[in-house]
């Protein structure tokens, strides 16, 4: 055997033993091409939560119409008994349109001047359009088909949309930022521990009168610095080239992506305390950090999951970081507004670090 | 060296899986001595020395190190043990100085005490003349004695080194010898493991045989050599044609021949030493050499296993 091939056999067998690597290489294709299959496998790949307010007498003539909606298979529908509550829903973004049934609607019907209105979430332009035009086309349709109405329905357009309409740019740069808090925070530190193990200098530091979370805290000041980099090229970069026009609220920008970023390094240092092998913790993070990006709002809104996987994205802290950045930036939110995703992401910073504690004590002392 | 305990192991045992890596070992070290555990290669030292530098659970124990419980009082064991391992434990990207204030700062030494400590490492180990130097561009010695100098840089009262000279060749090992003994002389209590025969025999002051995780004997070298080593002989080294002819001259003593030399076994060998070389001379045999082989550690490693130890601390 020539030194080529020998060096080849050598690697590849290395590959076939070092089982975390194995494991990683081969779930990273099998979980991305069930992610996509899961969300663009579909003929329809979109769930949003629509609120609708039937303030019609007539129910059975409305309750038809909802009926219509809710089949196009487009969204999950909230009812509501007012239009303050249906609105609060919307300012949350807990439902992303709000179509409101008029008193006499079915009277108007008759007296073919009817309208609706229909209240789209503008921050997100994909979901607004795409909400906006098959809510439109539904009622339009059910009128015709079961009345024979062909008048058009009048949507009310003063209230159309509530938020700042924003355009693509303003809608992909909150996503943008996600990118350090998601892949820098977590590669750094994917490595913090491991590499120390694969050079042989942890022992150095375990022999030494050093607590555990010390560890970890020194290993995340220095990721935490290596993501602020990475953050700090990111925003100057979307700043200066796109020039959004974003609400760059600095303070609570950053008490947010210091949060997000926490949850990163956190999530790296766990699989850095796991991993065996560098190459092994590397293949993880980067699986889980392209896996994550999809559930968590980063590049397209969450609605264009399924549902059930909706459902999953809401336990990654993650996705508290990609909405708190752009409720901020688009929204305009205050401290307040964005209280509960801070208060979800510093919890679950804690959480995370005592599992980190808990794994370095178990794998790496062992 | 005091009369005062700083290491003492009772009944320590550490299991893998099946296979018994420390055996009901007990032993105790004084107070500035430097104690050898000597061995080969899986005898159970490393492991041994690892377990008291915190870096291994046990199974069972009494462990006492500085007055502290190696258990109870994992943190404060750990502040006054330097460790050094066989290998160099050093970042190759940082400088020699670097890594030595990394060193420090796991031990939150205050940085006039740093200075002190670089100052005394530069004078004592000799690093000074490359501690600006990144330790890639470092020669296996001076990699040494870095290594050596980060793992002491907290001043601990006691320094462990496992194989602190395997790899070295013999000018590069003999002034690693120095600079242990210079430890020794600043009041340090020195544990190192080993599977060379001699650097146990220079530089310890005792020295506990280790075979299969348990002590097979422990006591000061010449103690160890005197009462399981045997008795000095003397070894004559004459032509090889002229090997027959010698043991027929020197019928009277108890004679062997072992690696082509005449082994001659006697109480007091110095005492027949002249003799036996003349009665040679007389009839026409010259000795290439005469001299007395006093039993060395190796002879009592030998004695202890049936098995003889080889350089890289195999047995055979």
């Amino acid at each position: 055997m020539n030194s080529t091939i020998g060096i080849a056999v050598k690697d590849t067998k290395y590959f076939f033993r070092e089982k975390g690597t194995l494991f990683w290489t081969i779930a990273f294709p099998i979980l991305i091409m069930l992610l996509f299959t899961a969300i663009f496998g579909r003929e329809i790949p979109f769930n949003a939560n629509i609120g609708i307010v039937n303030e019609d007498d007539q129910t059975s003539l409305t309750e038809g119409m909802i009926s219509v909606i809710n089949n196009m298979g487009l969204f999950t529908i909230k009812n509501f008994t007012t239009r303050a509550e249906a609105l609060k829903e919307l300012n949350e973004t807990k439902v992303r349109a709000v179509l409101i049934i008029p008193q006499n609607f079915s009277q108007d019907l008759f007296l073919h001047h009817a309208n609706v209105s229909l209240i789209v979430d503008g921050t997100s332009p994909d979901v607004a359009q795409l909400v906006g035009n098959a809510i439109k086309t539904s009622v339009v349709a059910y009128c015709k088909g079961v009345l024979n109405y062909t008048d058009p329905i009048v949507v009310d357009e003063e209230l159309s949309f509530v938020g700042q309409r924003v355009g693509y740019k303003e809608n992909i740069v909150p996503g943008m930022l996600c990118y350090p808090l998601l892949f820098s925070s977590m590669v750094v530190s994917t490595g913090a521990i491991v590499y120390e193990r694969e050079r042989g200098t942890l022992k150095k530091i375990r022999a030494s009168p050093i607590r555990p979370i010390n560890v970890l805290i020194g290993k995340t000041y220095a990721a935490l610095f290596q993501t602020a980099i990475a953050i700090l090229i990111m925003a100057v970069l979307a700043f200066t080239l796109l020039a959004p026009a974003l609400n760059w609220n600095v303070q609570l920008l950053a008490i947010v992506m210091f949060l997000g970023a926490m949850n990163g390094i956190a999530l790296g240092l766990i699989i850095s305390c796991i991993g065996r092998a560098p190459q092994e913790a590397s293949n993880a993070a980067v699986t889980i950090a392209v896996v994550l990006q999809f559930f968590i709002g980063m590049y397209f809104p969450i609605e264009y999951l399924p549902a059930y996987l909706q459902e999953i994205g809401k336990v990654i802290p993650m996705t508290y970081a990609a909405q708190a950045l752009r409720d901020i930036m688009v929204r305009n939110a205050t401290l307040n507004d964005v209280a509960f995703p801070i208060v979800t992401l510093a919890l679950s910073a804690t959480i995370l670090y005592g599992v980190g504690v808990l794994l370095y004590r178990r794998w790496v002392e062992k | 060296m005091s009369e005062k305990t700083i290491i003492a192991v009772e009944n320590l045992v550490k299991h893998y899986g099946e296979v018994r890596a420390v055996d009901g070992v007990s032993f105790s070290v004084k107070e500035g001595e430097t104690f050898g555990l000597l061995g080969p290669n899986g005898a159970g030292k490393t492991t041994l020395m690892e377990i008291l530098c915190g870096l291994r659970r046990f199974d069972r124990w009494k462990v006492m190190i500085h007055g502290f419980d190696l258990v109870k009082d994992s943190l404060k064991v750990r502040a006054s043990i330097g460790f050094c391992p066989q290998e160099t434990l050093l970042y190759d990207l940082l400088s020699v100085r670097e890594n030595l204030a990394f060193s420090a700062a796991l031990y939150s030494l205050s940085s006039k005490k740093f200075k002190e400590r670089v100052e005394f490492s530069s004078k004592v180990l000799g690093v000074g003349e490359f501690l600006k130097r990144r330790v890639q561009q470092l020669s296996g010695g001076m990699k040494r004695r870095a290594n050596l100098a980060a793992s002491i840089i907290h001043d601990p009262p006691i320094v462990i080194l496992d194989e602190p000279t395997v790899g070295f060749d013999p000018t590069i090992k003999r002034e690693f010898w120095e600079l242990i003994k210079n430890l020794k002389g600043y009041g340090k209590t020195v544990l190192l493991s080993t599977h060379d025969m001699y650097e146990a025999d220079e530089i310890c002051d005792r020295v506990a045989i280790m075979e299969k995780g348990k002590i097979a004997a422990l006591d000061e070298p010449h103690v160890l050599k005197r009462t399981i080593g045997g008795e000095p002989s003397l070894h004559i080294k004459v032509k090889e044609t002229q090997i027959t002819n010698a043991l027929k001259i020197l019928e009277k003593y108890k004679c062997a021949v072992v690696d082509d030399e005449i082994q001659v076994l006697a109480k007091d060998p110095w005492e027949i030493m002249t003799e036996v070389s003349d009665r040679l001379v007389s009839q026409g045999v010259y000795t290439d050499k005469i001299e007395i082989v006093e039993p060395t550690l190796e002879d009592v490693f030998i004695k202890l296993s049936g098995r003889r130890l080889t350089e890289d601390g195999g047995e055979k």
